[in-house]
């Protein structure tokens, strides 16, 4: 597996801590190797033994008079560092530290972990785990675990940061019948991660889909740039567990795990194809339709069933995965009504009747899998008397071998009766399944990854002028200088300005004087905002006034928030009062930003204005999926806000133009400035031309923490 | 030899001020000295002592704390064996007092934790500015409108009993008082007669607590990177919220303490990567060892306290700062920010006067 070779295909593993008693890991290890038909050098290394199953035994590594490739480790954490250190020296390339006690229990374990992965570094070691089961490849083939079992040969790859979890979907893999190309336990992911995996299982020949299952990802840049360009070789499934807060508890305590927005996850995931599994029975009923079928050009699908009434269920799975009923050609329907019984259905669901037997299906399969307009076929078989379940069974495989190019999966809807047809159809690589739903579901991922697949790669970023990045850094380091975090809103406009989003400038007045001055300056009608770092919520507290026509209401109402937001927040620091212009209508929308820890700068965009996070109407991206006009107009388009946006109920359409824009530029910001955490535009209003940033707030921090 | 009286309220930054202004007399060649004639303790909390110390330090005086600051008392200070004492208590304050001023050509005098302690018998600051024969720089703490009022009526007594006012500082102003106290505060004091020789503002690096001070509050036991005491707590956060609400919450509040429920190990990991300074667990729960590594990685101290968290935030309102004497930067802030905020003369009259 070209730069992981020493890991999945060695010539040489020695076994560090190897054993005589079956008790022990240092046995089953050995054991799985040899049981697994490696063909390359296996050398035992233990001191306290000279011989073990007839194969001689070594007190250490440096004693070998070849350099081993691969060594695999099961001693005592504290002896760790040493034996691997002697690794280093010999020459070892690779390291599966199977050893427990590392960074999983705390201070001690840490620091041990550190100086493990110093010394690989030290040699150019690389290395898997500590604290993991091992791994397996089953065309070498090498089993490197103690885990009980070999899998089936296939071309699956499974990557899984639970050892648990990793063994038993090795022994549930044989009673379905899955075949697998490397099972990768992580462990602790020291040195080598989900990442390096992915990136090596891209590039084997001999895996076909990628699947994983992580509780975080180590490195959110470094994730989304491999797994962009793997995803096109081919289909990455993951499951990431701790989506629910609870969940999220439950990982930071099981390894540690930040807590990372499930949201930015979501963001990453469909900016590099990655396809995400809601469950473990999502994950491998995804895995088996791409370990065997083609990938599907369009989402047109056809039903061809016995039964009607999970016929209309399967349909009703249909449209609520987004898929479409395939309508067939005249042709198809012609041939279909000739040659089937006068009740069966010819329009899709094509119902053959429940007295179908398999010249019935053989035929209307045939037909169906012909017709252009028919890109995936579902089967479904209920047992009724005479349905002949291995022989349909057997005409599904043959049809699908004749019809290459697009999948078929079979839904076999009963027990004990339809075994031997549904054993049939595994081994041949017809994906089968008890319900439909999990089918259309598959179906669905397939879709999905063909059109990431299919799409060309992110175009050029497109070119944007008048952006002063010095100027905007400068307010950032004011600001910190200040010893603020949060801006006030006049240095959040200036923000907006030095990166061209049209704001509606506000200035800050300490006095009832000042702010009237300032008001005929920019020009009456004006609107006053409190100034604090501590105020979030401005209206809440009384904090805003609008439509001031006159100096002398500009002075009330300087007096009138003074007083409201000192009755209301006495504690809040007041710098002044914000003066700024009253702008004219549009739509409100909200732009903003939120840093997250692994993935950086995601970007939310929806309906705007006080009722945001009620309403929620909102859709999120990653700030460097936002680099085309294309991909920002995508992101507008699936809120309700677009409808708004569009013109409704006689409404002109607003500038969506003059919005893309901005939304590419506070991409940008984000991106470069890599002080600011989060940053919320509520509302900018869109106008009929133009659009105006009314209220803008900013978080940075001292990166220097 | 002449006595400058520093009185006000508590948190109002007396002895800084005192600090500040012992520094540049004897930077510009006068002999100064310190005395504390009537010290606070609350609980364990020694922040007087520290007082002291400080002055001693920097003033370079050759006298034990119980000479520079005789007596001590706390809210309920009148027990039986106080009042049997009290006849005793001037006589003994005017003999420290004169080992304090002996050859010196200025005595800093600290007033009280409210200038009208010891009223009951003659030894609010009013009185002992008399009986020293003091003139006072009155330290002006005024968060609102009702405790400006308060220090009006103590200036008025300052006149009453005849005492020289040399002229008002308001120290430690914070942001959200910065307007009204350059405005309506200082005119009005000004109108009637009063000047203000500075509006001092609040300096975070002097005035946080450090985490030092909170763990001395506190009682706690340390889990975690007992090296970095001396960081600064700039805001206290309690987190209880879920993890989506949270980060832009901790994200706000920089240098902070955190404090959570030991089983809040998604909190605590959050926090970790924004701007802490410590993270408290109460409720006795003890945190996961990956939290604790995270925090070692960090330099962030941990603490555990087995109150819950109601108790402990009851606590942390005690929690005082306190200059070290080697703390050079501290001392370096007081000296500027008073340098750049003071009106000197009307001081410098007085002394050379």
């Amino acid at each position: 597996m070209n730069g992981l070779d020493f890991l999945f295909n060695p010539q040489q593993v020695a076994v560090i801590g190897a054993s005589q008693s079956p008790q022990k890991i240092g046995y089953a290890i050995l054991d799985n190797i040899i049981k697994s038909g490696y063909k390359g050098a296996i050398y035992p290394v233990n001191p306290r033994e000279s011989e073990i199953g007839g194969r001689k035994c070594y007190c250490s590594i440096k004693d070998i008079d070849v350099p081993v490739e691969l060594a695999v480790i099961s001693i005592p954490a504290a002896k760790v560092g040493q034996v691997a250190r002697e690794c280093g020296q010999s020459g070892v390339k690779g390291l599966v530290v199977i050893t427990a006690g590392f960074k999983e229990v705390g201070l001690e374990g840490h620091k041990l972990e550190q100086e493990l992965l110093k010394i690989c570094r030290e040699f150019g070691m690389r290395m898997l785990g500590p604290n993991c089961v091992g791994l397996m490849n089953t065309h070498s083939p090498i089993n490197a675990s103690f885990a009980n079992g070999f899998p089936n040969r296939g071309n699956i790859s499974f990557i899984s940061q639970s050892g648990a979890m990793l063994v038993s979907i090795l022994d549930w893999s044989f009673e379905m019948g899955l075949g697998f190309s490397s099972f990768i336990s992580l462990g602790n992911k020291a040195d080598l991660n989900e990442v390096d995996f992915i990136e090596s299982c891209a590039d084997d020949p001999q895996t076909s889909v990628i699947l994983c299952y992580i509780e975080d990802v180590t490195n959110g840049d470094r994730f989304v740039k491999v797994c962009s360009s793997a995803a096109r070789k081919k289909p990455i499934v993951i499951l990431k567990s701790g989506t629910s807060t609870a969940g999220a508890q439950a990982a930071s305590s099981h390894t540690g795990a930040l807590a990372g927005s499930d949201r930015a996850y979501d963001a990453a995931f469909r900016q590099c194809g990655v396809l995400r599994a809601d469950s473990m029975n999502d994950l491998f009923d995804l895995a088996r339709a791409f370990s065997a079928q083609p990938l599907p050009l369009q989402p047109r699908v056809a039903i061809v069933t016995n039964a009607g009434g999970p016929a209309i269920v399967t349909t009703d799975a249909v449209e609520k995965n987004g898929l479409k009923m395939a309508r067939f050609t005249k042709e198809t329907i012609d041939q279909l009504r000739e040659n089937l019984p006068p009740a069966a259905n010819i329009y899709n669901p094509v119902d053959l009747i429940g007295d179908a037997r398999n010249d019935r299906y053989h035929f209307a399969l045939d037909t169906v899998l012909k017709d252009n307009n028919v890109d995936s076929v579902l089967v479904l078989l209920c047992p009724a008397a005479v349905t002949e379940p291995l022989e349909t069974a057997k005409s599904i495989v043959e049809l699908s071998q004749r019809f290459a190019s697009k999948p078929v999966m079979a839904v076999y809807m009963g027990g004990k009766s339809l075994e031997t047809g549904n054993n049939y159809l595994t081994e041949n690589g017809i994906p089968v399944f008890t319900f439909p739903e999990p089918s259309v579901r598959a179906i669905k991922g397939m879709v999905d990854y063909a059109g990431y697949k299919n799409n060309p790669a992110v175009l050029e970023p497109v070119e944007l002028a008048s952006i002063d990045q010095a100027a905007a850094q400068n307010v950032i380091n004011d600001v910190l200088a200040d010893r603020r975090v949060v801006m006030l809103g006049h240095e959040a406009s200036s923000m907006m300005a030095a990166y061209g989003i049209p704001v509606s400038h506000s200035y800050l007045a300490e006095t009832e004087e000042e702010a009237a001055k300032i008001a005929v300056k920019v020009g009456l009608p004006v609107a006053l905002k409190i100034s604090s770092p501590r105020i979030l919520h401005k209206t809440d507290v009384g904090g805003v006034e609008i439509g001031l026509h006159s100096e002398a209401e500009v002075r009330r109402a300087f007096t009138r928030i003074m007083e409201k937001v000192r009755y209301f927040m006495p504690d809040a620091p007041i710098y002044g009062i914000e003066v700024q212009n009253m702008v004219e209508d549009g739509v409100e929308v909200i732009v903003g930003m939120s840093r997250d820890i692994q993935f950086g700068p995601l970007v939310v965009f929806g309906l705007g204005g006080i009722y945001v996070n009620l309403l929620e109407e909102v859709t999120f991206r990653l700030a460097t999926a936002l680099v085309t006009r294309e991909e920002v107009e995508k992101m507008i388009a699936e809120t309700k806000a677009y409808t708004l946006l569009k013109g409704y109920r006689g409404k002109k359409a607003a500038d969506i133009g003059a919005l893309t824009d901005s939304i590419l530029r506070t991409a940008r910001m984000v991106s470069d400035l890599k002080q600011i955490t989060e940053m919320d535009i509520n509302p900018i209003r869109v106008h009929t031309k133009g659009v105006t940033a009314l209220d803008v707030k900013i978080t940075i921090e001292d990166n220097d923490h | 030899m002449k006595a400058l009286y520093f009185s006000g309220k508590a948190g109002g930054g007396k002895t800084a001020t005192a600090l500040g202004v012992g520094m540049k007399l004897k930077k510009e060649g006068f002999k100064v000295s310190y005395f504390k004639p009537i010290g606070f303790r609350k609980g364990t909390v020694k922040k007087d002592d520290d007082d002291v110390i400080l002055m001693r330090e920097i003033l370079k005086l050759p006298l034990s704390c119980k000479t520079i600051s005789p007596i001590t008392v706390n809210d309920q200070y009148l027990t039986a064996h106080f009042i049997k004492e009290l006849p005793g208590l001037l006589p003994r304050i005017t003999e420290a007092y004169r080992s304090c001023q002996e050859g010196y050509d200025l005595v800093l005098i600290d007033g009280s934790i409210e200038p009208f302690v010891g009223a009951n018998n003659g030894l609010d600051d009013f009185s002992l500015a008399a009986s020293l024969d003091a003139a006072v720089l009155p330290v002006i703490r005024a968060d609102n409108d009702f405790q400006l009022d308060e220090n009006l009526l103590y200036l008025d007594l300052w006149i009453a009993k005849q005492i020289q006012v040399i002229g008002c500082i308001f120290n430690n102003v914070d942001q959200a008082q910065w307007i009204k106290s350059n405005s309506i505060y200082r005119s009005t004091l000004e109108e009637k007669g009063f000047p203000v020789l500075g509006v001092i503002p609040r300096r975070l690096e002097i005035s946080s607590p450090t985490v030092a001070e909170f763990y001395d509050a506190l009682h706690g036991e340390l889990l975690a990177a007992p090296d970095n005491l001396n960081r600064l707590v700039e805001n206290v956060v309690i987190g209880t919220m879920t993890i989506e609400s949270a980060l832009g919450y901790l994200r706000r509040a920089p240098n902070k303490a955190l404090i959570t429920g030991g089983d809040r190990s998604d909190m605590a990991l959050t926090a970790l990567e924004t701007s802490t300074s410590v993270i408290i667990f109460t409720g006795g729960l003890y945190p996961d060892v990956r939290v604790l590594s995270r925090a070692a990685e960090k330099g962030v101290p941990v603490i555990l306290v087995h109150e819950d968290t109601y108790s402990t935030v009851e606590n942390l309102q005690s929690v005082y700062r306190s200059i070290h004497p080697q703390n050079k930067e501290a001392i370096a802030i007081v000296q500027e920010t008073m340098d750049k905020h003071v009106n000197w003369k009307p001081i410098f009259d007085y002394v050379r006067g």
